[in-house]
């Protein structure tokens, strides 16, 4: 059998049953996939097979495979449970915060007036600020000493010796969750605009012309309307919230005491200055799969009717 | 026209091209290596003009390249794990004491104890230098820095509250605060710097060592229940903060650096900051309260001394070199220049001392002119050397020690902030020590 005999009997391949296009697409996209396969991919799946370990830096020598020991010593921890719980306190307020500011702030800014494009644009600065820069910001706003929350309350005869705010564990998680909703709160507003734009003047025709008032037409026009920019908001900012590390880091290191000590604080202290590795990555899959779980709750309930 | 003449880059160029450069990277990964020093050596950024330029003296005199890199302090103990795991190359390094057990029991560093003329200089290194390099009976370098914590006050202020000297115990301290309270020359007299950071065990140390407390026995057995000083100590601050409101409840969030900058603007009378900060608080540049600031002995509790902490850095082998004859004798030649004597003199650690005030691990730098000079122009060598006589190494440094201290700092701000009592804290602190002892 000849050599073209053979190569025509051969069944034909993935490869073969592929066109120029698709073939030239796959060449071309070979690239980037790689690259996205080394610098994402694996590192996801390997940070899943490291959390299968005891693995500590500074115990080269001792790494035990332990299976899903890291995950089931996690429900026992205390510390864990606790940080868990601030971080809920601090994304719920968050969140519920800067959802009811931004939506203030779009309505505001749906309406015609005179300065509505300079208040757009002064809007827009908290969310031009890094992260570090602002929470280096509110650090000396914060401070109890120096800062500018005192110098204005002290000022203005509300208290009459400088206040601790930082370090007065009643107060830190909300001051924390003040400074987040104020870098925050401008894409929101964005967003709800957006939406808000978007809804068709016909809807408020038709409720005026059936004796709605302000409120109803708000109540039964504007907020169901909204609800594809509150899903957003929603899913975005609580992704955000749960994660959020950079304010705890600057501003307090957990502290005082444990006051601030919510769960991403926690796995950057397990991870990074105990270096256990194995049980830093079980609790980022902890928290990956809560956001993963939160955002799927937020598109069941609030994308059901869109 | 001819297919040779086209001059734009077409696809199949493009793609040939990319090809040929990729798999030209991959055969000969020397093309993209910068050709390699003969040492290479790593510390933190701190005084990196003076290692540049002594780096740059050791070349010339012995025509030995070094490959010199720094990275902050806060990030060095994990930047330098992750390379000793990396294998990143490293022949010397700066290493702080309390990271010595770790990265010894890790196999990252080797000790010195086979290089005579390395070792030769432990005849003029203080006793608490040498004993805070050795770990398991071995050195593990040559000290370069060392300093304890140090009990400062504004002469001016215990002289206008009415008293003829700074307070000898931690219950004069209180007395003196309520005083200066009462004649309203300082609303939080005594600043204590509690927030949670890489400087919280040195106070927490120099509080419980002063008080006679011990946080471990000499097997490294927790003590710190039965040790009635460390309660004292935490019981002391409490009483501080809420009771008598002598020390300002934002010390939970008051880090070192900006201790010191409250102190040295003239809000307190007393602090309590590392020994090399005084050249700072008495620099008019820097400090309001320049010319007025003293030290005195670290104030004694009911049952305790005037001890205090102390701490040191020194300059560290890696396993790495010391396996290889010829990186082991090129690093032990820099590390001589950098931690024993350059062209006959402790050269390095005197810089370091007339550049940033840090202080030196070695006794022969007390008799030098220069040294004294500097000293007398903002200090009291014979206080300052009295001190440092009193220092004791942190009897927690341990593999365990950075675990353990996140949360004995937490415990403590928990109990300073009202959160448990004394004794709560302490036995959280402890259980946790012991814990960790049996896991390693």
């Amino acid at each position: 059998m000849t050599a073209s005999a053979l190569a025509r009997d051969r069944k034909p391949g993935l490869w073969d049953r592929f066109g120029y296009e698709e073939r030239s697409a796959v060449l071309f996209l070979a690239p980037v996939m790689t690259v996205l396969m080394a610098v994402a991919v694996f590192p996801i799946l390997y940070s899943f097979y490291v959390s299968l370990f005891r693995i500590k830096l500074t115990r080269p020598n001792r790494q035990p495979f332990v299976w899903f020991e890291n995950y089931t010593d996690l429900l026992g921890d205390h510390e864990f449970w606790m940080s868990v719980g601030k971080t809920v306190t601090f994304t719920v307020t968050s969140v519920a915060s800067i959802a009811l500011i931004s939506l203030l702030i779009a309505l505001l800014l749906n309406e015609q007036f005179k300065g509505r494009r300079f208040l757009s644009t002064i809007l827009l600065i908290p969310w031009a600020i890094p992260y570090v820069a602002n929470a280096l910001m509110w650090k000396w706003i914060y401070d109890s000493g120096y800062g500018a929350l005192n110098g204005v309350l002290y000022q203005m005869d509300f208290i009459d010796k400088y206040m601790v705010w930082l370090g007065d564990q009643d107060k830190t998680l909300m001051l924390i969750a003040n400074a987040f909703v104020w870098k925050e709160v401008p894409l929101a507003t964005i967003l709800l605009l957006v939406t808000l734009k978007s809804i068709p003047d016909d809807l408020y025709s038709a409720a005026r012309v059936d004796g709605a008032t302000v409120w109803q037409r708000f109540i039964h026009v504007t907020l169901p309307a909204m609800r594809p920019g509150f899903m957003l908001v929603m899913i975005y900012e609580t992704m955000m919230a749960i994660r959020h590390f950079d304010l705890f880091f600057v501003l307090t290191e957990g502290g005082p005491g444990s006051a601030s000590h919510v769960l991403s604080w926690h796995i950057y202290v397990e991870t990074f200055r105990n270096l256990s590795f194995g049980s830093g990555a079980a609790m980022s899959y902890i928290l990956a799969l809560a956001t993963f779980g939160l955002s799927y709750f937020f598109i069941r309930t609030l994308g059901r009717r869109l | 026209m001819s297919r040779n003449a086209k001059t734009h880059l077409g696809r199949r160029d493009f793609l040939r091209a990319t090809a040929a450069a990729g798999a030209m990277t991959v055969a000969s990964p020397g093309l993209l290596r910068a050709q390699a020093s003969d040492i290479n050596l790593q510390t933190w950024s701190a005084a990196v003009d003076t290692v540049q330029s002594h780096v740059a003296a050791f070349t010339a005199e012995t025509g030995l390249g070094v490959d010199y890199g720094n990275s902050p302090y806060a990030q060095y103990r994990d930047a330098m794990v992750t390379k000793f795991v990396g294998g990143a190359p490293l022949d010397m390094m700066w290493v702080s004491d309390a990271w010595l057990p770790e990265w010894a029991e890790a196999g990252w560093i080797a000790p010195i104890n086979d290089i005579d003329f390395l070792m030769a200089y432990n005849a003029d290194a203080n006793d608490f230098c040498t004993n805070s390099m050795t770990y398991g009976g071995k050195q593990y370098g040559l000290t370069y820095y060392s300093d304890y914590m140090a009990f400062f006050y504004d002469a001016e202020k215990v002289a206008a509250a009415g008293f003829d000297g700074p307070p000898t115990t931690w219950a004069e301290v209180v007395e003196q605060s309520l005083a200066m309270k009462e004649q309203g020359i300082s609303d939080y007299p005594m600043m204590l710097a509690m927030a949670q950071e890489s400087w919280l065990i040195e106070f927490i140390s120099a509080l419980v060592f002063s008080h006679g407390g011990r946080f471990t026995d000499e097997d490294g057995a927790s003590i710190m229940e039965s040790s009635p000083g460390v309660q004292e100590a935490l019981q002391w601050v409490m009483d501080a903060v809420n009771t008598h409101q002598i020390i300002s409840p934002a010390c939970v969030e008051t880090g070192e650096l900006n201790g010191l900058k409250a102190f040295s603007s003239g809000n307190h009378a007393f602090a309590m900051v590392a020994k090399y900060r005084l050249r700072t608080l008495n620099d008019p540049e820097q400090s309001a309260i320049a010319g007025n600031v003293r030290q005195a002995m670290m104030p004694m509790g009911p049952n305790g001394s005037h001890e205090t902490v102390g701490w040191m850095r020194f300059h560290g082998m890696s396993s790495a070199a010391a396996a290889d004859a010829t990186r082991k004798a090129n690093t032990a030649k820099l590390m001589e220049w950098f931690g024993g004597k350059a062209n006959g003199e402790y050269k390095f650690q005197k810089l370091l001392f007339l550049d940033i005030g840090a202080g030196f691990g070695v006794e022969p730098l007390f008799d030098d002119p220069e040294v004294r000079a500097a000293y007398d122009s903002y200090g009291d060598v014979d206080m300052i050397q009295a001190q440092q006589a009193l220092a004791l190494k942190k009897d927690v440094v341990t593999p365990w020690f950075g675990e353990w201290n996140e949360t004995n700092g937490s415990a403590w701000q928990s109990a300073i902030i009202g959160n448990t009592d004394a004794a709560s804290a302490i036995k959280a602190s402890s259980d946790l020590w012991t814990e960790l002892r049996d896991d390693y």
